[in-house]
């Protein structure tokens, strides 16, 4: 067997939920502190292989962990316990268009958001017209992305970034984008950069698509993993609990938002904050 | 597909490179988008600024331009602006870069990158501005009958290790705003402090060795001369307004000054940004 394209060794990630934060020097000094914060944890112990090559989902409620998680595997947050070892290039998808310049065209967008997912210039100029296609907004690539309607926004973002091929590429719930006409595009991408060999690591809450795409999946509890393995299996696991907690026999999973402060409303809330 | 992979995996530092180009081209392109006048203003902000300084002390307070040596000029706007536009360049560039991180908060959430790339950029996209600057006021300088473009490469010198220095600087402010947001606030006050410090609007020579304040002897001058901007400036007017090579013992002081600075905040900057990502 090869080496995994993967391998986190018992990460955790610990996030500070300030009850009263001081931004400023003054403060800080007069209250000797920076802030009164709680620590939680958002990813506690987890441990996975991921293999190369191979497509691999992270299911589970709202605030389990999951997002925390991708962002730690994609270097965006640094886990306070446990390592992570990648092996190969690395994309994450976790938000369209992030970088893009409102007052800068869609071309000049393109070279901009290619520049920063760490697309060299050579192969953005080799790719440029299949970008624009895929994206279908070619009469409009030369106006400021800022007239863009929202739609049109996550549409180059994606046709961007989908043109990373990077050996490993982490996804973050963001084919809910785009008509039904794109998505059906997106998923034939997907199909398309796993059969070329790239590792593939989704989050999201559509049971379906997990299950169409990813071979293997972790279920993820309150920042642990709860079970690994087939994904037929994890999935079906997972949808008895919910199905068992809001005592109705839903095969649907339902958009499991409960309302309880979970770890992610935690995040959410310390970023609204700052 | 596997080919591309491999010179993507090869070419680790051209991507970091044409990410810093194109995000200084970003801060060039948009910074006068939509204003009529466009990049003129890159220009007429420091000349008018410079038409102020020489009415107010050139015909108001009356105090005779030095003469430039060897050059022999003898002109108070050709003196303040060799002095003003590195000094603009350390304003413009120490602002943009402390406020570079968090002005991206969006994307160093959402996407992996060097970081430090957001102030590298920032001071690379006001050098663009100094060069352009440099470049019309040498055109003024052989109007006036100075040819500066044989000077060019001790110029090249000095410019360089004024970017290193401000960029050093630029560096450590842009991670201490993330934690601090006063830092900003802080460097404008500074900044004020920092251009009477400096010998922009006075010539050095003006400076007394000692001053008497409050029964001690101070020596003025030799405080004086621990800023580092004094070196700078001195270096610039070296250049461009007495038309000669500025000192070895300069560039020494200037080298120093930007090493330090670049250790310094290349430090700072290292150890602050593993939690960019949550502080933001």
């Amino acid at each position: 067997m090869s080496v995994p394209a993967i391998v986190a060794e018992h990460v955790s990630k610990r996030f500070r939920i300030y009850h009263e934060r001081n931004q400023s020097i003054k403060q800080t000094l007069l209250r000797r502190r920076r802030g009164v914060y709680e620590e939680f944890w958002a990813v506690k112990d987890v441990s996975l292989e991921i293999p190369p090559a191979s497509t691999f989902g992270l299911i589970g409620e709202n605030g389990s962990g999951k997002s925390t998680l991708l962002k730690c595997l994609a270097k965006i947050l640094v886990p306070d316990e446990g390592t992570i070892r990648t092996n190969g290039s690395i994309s994450a998808l976790l938000e369209l268009g992030a970088g893009f310049h409102p007052e800068l065209s869609g071309r000049e967008n393109i070279f901009l958001n290619g520049a920063i997912l760490g697309i060299s210039q050579k192969e953005l100029n080799r790719k440029f017209d299949e970008i624009v296609s895929f994206s279908g907004i070619e009469r409009f690539i030369d106006t400021p992305v800022k007239n863009y309607s929202s739609g049109m926004y996550v549409r180059l973002g994606f046709a961007v970034a989908i043109n990373v091929s990077p050996d490993i590429l982490l996804v973050d719930e963001v084919l809910a984008v785009g008509d039904a006409e794109f998505q059906t595009k997106c998923a034939a991408k997907f199909q398309e950069l796993k059969h070329s060999g790239c590792t593939i690591v989704v989050v999201s809450h559509a049971m379906g698509m997990i299950e169409d795409l990813c071979e293997t999946a972790a279920w993820l509890e309150n920042g642990r993993v709860k079970a690994t393995g087939k994904t037929s299996e994890i999935t079906q696991m997972y949808m008895d609990q919910v199905a068992r907690n809001t005592g109705t026999p839903a095969p649907e999973p339902p958009p499991a938002d409960n309302g309880v402060a979970s770890p992610e409303d935690a995040e959410q809330a310390l970023k609204g904050a700052s | 597909m596997v080919s591309s992979v491999k010179v993507m995996r090869l070419s680790g530092l051209p991507a970091a490179r044409a990410l810093l180009i194109n995000l200084t081209l970003r801060e060039n392109r948009s910074k006068y988008k939509r204003s009529a006048l466009g990049w003129a203003w890159s220009m007429i902000n420091p000349f008018s600024t410079m038409l102020i300084f020489a009415f107010v002390f050139g015909v108001i307070l009356k105090i005779p331009p030095p003469v430039g040596d060897p050059s022999g000029l003898q002109n108070f706007g050709f003196f303040i602006i060799a002095g003003l536009l590195p000094w603009n360049f350390l304003a413009a560039g120490l602002t943009g870069s402390s406020a570079s991180v968090i002005g991206n908060a969006g994307l160093i959430k959402k996407v992996y990158f060097s970081r430090a790339v957001l102030p590298a950029a920032s001071v690379l996209s006001w050098l663009t501005h100094l060069l352009i600057e440099l470049s019309v006021l040498s055109l003024a300088l052989l109007v006036a009958g100075r040819i500066v473009f044989l000077y060019l490469p001790a110029a090249i010198v000095v410019i360089a290790l004024q970017f290193f220095f401000v960029l050093g600087i630029g560096l450590a402010l842009a991670a201490l705003n993330v934690y601090f947001r006063d830092v900003e606030h802080l460097l404008q006050i500074l900044l004020l402090l920092w251009f009477y410090a400096t010998p922009i609007i006075y010539p050095v020579e003006r400076v007394p060795e000692s001053h008497v304040i409050l029964g001690f002897d101070v020596p003025i001058r030799a405080i004086y001369d621990l800023n580092p901007m004094v070196h700078f400036i001195g270096a610039y007017r070296d250049i461009f307004y007495d038309v000669r090579v500025p000192s070895g013992g300069e560039y020494l002081l200037m080298a120093l000054a930007a090493g330090l600075a670049m250790a310094a905040g290349m430090a700072i900057f290292r150890r602050l940004e593993a939690r960019f990502a949550e502080e933001l």
